[in-house]
């Protein structure tokens, strides 16, 4: 194998999926824990995006960001500023962002109706 | 003994996010060129791959049968990720060697855990000095799994003799949780055996001995 075979190899088609308007929701629980979180500044955003892997396919990806450089719709939920990146946006309408207050496994939660498999930790869906 | 021709594909990924994305899906650690195995949310294997690092980019030698299969599982999770794949089959072939042998400069080398995989472009002459059942006979005698015979996407990777390619501490992968709980509670129901012959159940036949996957006593 050298850079003469493998510079024009045969492109396999990686199909986008479409973008889809996200609907989401935020129980009452975890906008009291996202106010402590966001403090006064309501500038920042909450990113809810999806990754690659996990025990089951896919791994949510919660962060407060000031900006993305990804391609994200914007939610605004009771003037929290919720950002979904459009490529994984079909992965994720119509979610409820919960907190789960225990001591083991507690924080953030998200029930997607989505999702045919989770795994223990909740991280992971499929 | 020689040097076999693998019915193989080769894909070749490019893109900043190439390692991690193979890394998220798969059982080793992969940082760089190394053997992994991809396995469905259940554990079941979809491919064992030499990943080759290049340096301006990543190659993905499997089984030829498992192609399309692990395109799909791998181009679903490409979620905006800096990745391209092109498939590159058509124009290498693969090879593998039981022993270390003198290759061209564009020709890859890959010593891996079942011998040196060998990555040549299909416009070169790679001399083939081992029959298919002389290579069986080298695989039964060290206990070495192959696609399509021990590897079959029915199976999970520790019951197939691909438990040194499932990393015990790397992380979430698709079908972790089930190798892990396996591990842990000592119960991955089946293993590759190398047994005398006669065997009923062999997987891979050889003259005196053969390869088998039983359930573990």
């Amino acid at each position: 194998m050298d850079c003469n075979t493998c510079d024009s190899p045969t492109a396999v088609v990686i199909n986008k999926p479409e973008v889809v308007e996200v609907d989401l929701t935020i129980t009452n629980k975890a906008k009291e824990m996202l106010s402590s979180a966001f403090g006064d500044d309501m500038s920042h955003a909450l990113l809810v995006g999806v990754l690659s892997g996990g025990c089951s396919g896919y791994m949510y990806d919660l962060q407060i960001v000031e900006s993305t450089d990804q391609d994200c719709q914007e939610v605004d939920i009771d003037g929290f500023k919720v950002l979904v990146p459009n490529a994984t946006s079909h992965l994720l309408d119509g979610i409820e962002i919960d907190y789960v207050d225990r001591l083991m496994g507690g924080g953030f939660k998200i029930n997607n109706p989505n999702a045919e498999s989770s795994c223990g930790c909740g991280e992971s869906f499929g | 003994m020689g040097v076999v021709q693998l019915d193989a594909y080769v894909l070749v990924l490019r893109g900043r996010d190439c390692l991690a994305l193979i890394d998220g899906l798969s059982t080793n650690k992969v940082e760089g060129t190394c053997t992994t195995v991809f396995t469905t949310s259940v554990a079941k294997v979809i491919d064992m791959v030499d990943v080759i690092d290049k340096g301006d980019f990543i190659a993905l030698v499997g089984h030829g049968p498992y192609k399309n299969t692990l395109i799909e599982h791998i181009t679903q999770r490409i979620l905006g990720q800096d990745v391209t794949i092109g498939d590159a089959s058509s124009s290498n072939l693969v090879y593998l060697s039981t022993e270390e042998i003198e290759v061209p400069e564009n020709v890859t080398v890959f010593n891996s855990f079942r011998g040196w995989v060998i990555v040549a472009p299909s416009t070169m002459n790679i001399e083939v000095t081992m029959t298919i059942a002389d290579y069986d006979e080298y695989r039964v005698e060290n206990m070495i799994p192959l696609q399509g015979k021990e590897i079959t996407q029915n199976i999970h990777p520790l019951a197939c003799g691909l438990g040194d390619l499932v990393h015990e501490s790397k992380g979430c992968y698709i079908g972790q949780e089930i190798l892990a709980r396996m591990r842990s509670r000592g119960r991955q129901g089946k293993q590759l055996v190398r047994v005398s012959n006669p065997v009923v159940d062999a997987t891979t036949i050889g003259k005196t001995h053969s390869l088998a996957i039983r359930r573990m006593k």
